[in-house]
């Protein structure tokens, strides 16, 4: 969508959120650092960084992957959403500064180099208690690297969008190799039992989370709405929508979605034209309809991306009869403007 | 076992070289052929693509192969 590219597209907005990262990240080491000297005295700083450092990015982590599921299922986590970018990538300078103190550590006093002294300093790959847990923290590390290093727009513009995706979704594989890591650690160091509880309800949580937001999906589109005459679909009560949400309505096959913007309501195609996020997910920020995904925006009245883009997604007429909203679930063509219409609310 | 960890070792390590190398051939000579936004944009911006490009260079090896042909 941009013109030239920059480091980081800023508003308002970000900037807070970013400070929000920051002071949060501060407050935890911080707090670790305070409590871990208070209980034992003796423990040296290095133990106490890379278990510091270790458990903010998991925690981080959690928070990154429960955002997704958690904004379908209530639009308030939305900002969230938007500014889960900088999040990812101040998670992964954490889990490496927890990797690199612990290679450090572990594996620079002897003669190899660190990093085959990773993998090699202890053999037991044929064992369960005893796997040589630090492999799977440096290849969760490699697959973080590699998403980190990649979130930029000039990487979603160039490796095409299929695959820019499919190395995002490595998120869940390093996820995966991380619970392992902690998990079979557990076995071999004197992790507390605590980490291990909450890394446990940790996964519960996202588990459900990622069910629950699938089964809403599911419902959406099972969904058979009442027809009348002409055959427009009465969808919902106007005041069901809130202003400057949408909802989202599979009619015919396809997801529409239904956007109230100063009391006024418009219906588009719910598929952004970027990577295909769902724009009804989104809010209306600025006037317009922005995707949650990647932030496209798109005028709700004419499903066109203001100028000097030329973003054009499809529209739907609208009408409200008996306090029902109905819509006429043959689409306009790409950019058509309809008049929106007043939700009397 | 070790032989498996040499190779995958082995193939990691030579995978980052290429990438450093291609990286910096990128950043330094060949961003435009790239993509032509960067031509446009502020030259800081290149440090921050540059470890991406590293990561994944491959992909961008085919673009600048595929970019000399046409
Ligand atoms: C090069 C990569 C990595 C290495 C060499 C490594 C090494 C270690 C070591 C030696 C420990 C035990 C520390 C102790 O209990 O004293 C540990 C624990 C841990 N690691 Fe990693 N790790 C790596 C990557 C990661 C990554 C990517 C994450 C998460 C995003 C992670 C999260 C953790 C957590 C949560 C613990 C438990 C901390 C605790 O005991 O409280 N590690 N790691
Ligand atoms: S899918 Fe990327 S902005 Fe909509």
């Amino acid at each position: 969508m941009g013109l030239d590219y920059k480091w980081v597209l800023w508003n308002a907005h970000k900037k807070t959120y970013d400070r929000l990262i920051l002071l949060g990240m501060v407050t935890y080491l911080v707090l670790f650092f305070v409590l871990s000297f208070l209980t034992n005295p003796e423990i040296i700083a290095e133990t106490v960084i890379i278990r510091a450092f270790g458990s903010l990015a998991i925690i981080m982590l959690h928070i990154i992957l429960a955002i997704g599921p958690l904004s379908r299922l209530n639009p308030r986590f939305l900002p969230l959403l938007y500014n889960r970018r900088h999040l990812g990538v101040s998670m992964f300078l954490a889990a490496l500064v927890h990797g690199v103190f612990a290679i450090i550590q572990f594996h620079a006093l002897g003669n190899s180099n660190p990093i085959v002294s990773v993998f090699t300093s202890n053999m037991d790959y044929g064992s369960l208690v005893n796997f040589p847990f630090q492999v799977l923290g440096f290849l969760a590390l490699l697959i973080l690297f590699t998403m980190a290093s990649t979130s930029h727009d000039f990487f979603l513009h160039n490796l095409s969008p299929k695959i820019w995706k499919g190395l995002h979704m490595g998120v869940y594989l390093a996820y995966a190799l991380v619970i392992m890591h902690v998990f079979l650690g557990a076995f071999q160091q004197d992790t507390s039992f605590l980490t291990v509880l909450a890394l446990f309800l940790g996964l519960i949580t996202l588990v459900s989370l990622h069910v629950r937001a699938a089964l809403k999906e599911a419902k959406i589109d099972g969904f058979v709405w009442a027809k009348d005459t002409k055959g427009w679909l009465a969808v919902c009560h106007p005041r069901e929508i809130a202003e400057s949400y949408a909802k989202i309505f599979t009619v015919d096959g396809e997801r529409v979605a239904i956007f109230k913007h100063e009391g006024k309501l418009s219906a588009i195609h719910n598929v952004c034209k970027h990577q295909g996020g769902p724009l009804g997910e989104g809010k209306i920020v600025d006037g317009c309809v922005t995707c949650p995904w990647h932030g496209y925006q798109y005028l709700a009245h004419n499903g066109q991306s203001p100028p000097p883009f030329t973003e054009k997604v499809k529209t739907y007429a609208l009408k409200i009869e008996n306090d029902m909203v109905y819509i006429n679930p043959e689409a306009f063509p790409e950019g058509t403007a309809v008049t929106p219409i007043s939700s009397g609310s | 076992m070790e032989t498996a960890i040499t190779i995958f070792l082995g193939i990691l390590s030579g995978y980052f070289a290429i990438g450093l190398l291609f990286a910096l051939y990128v950043m330094l000579i060949g961003a435009r052929k790239i993509d032509p936004l960067l031509a446009d944009s502020k030259k800081g911006i290149r440090v921050l693509l540059f470890p991406g490009v590293v990561a994944t260079w491959p992909f961008f090896f085919a673009k600048l192969f595929r970019f000399r042909r046409s």
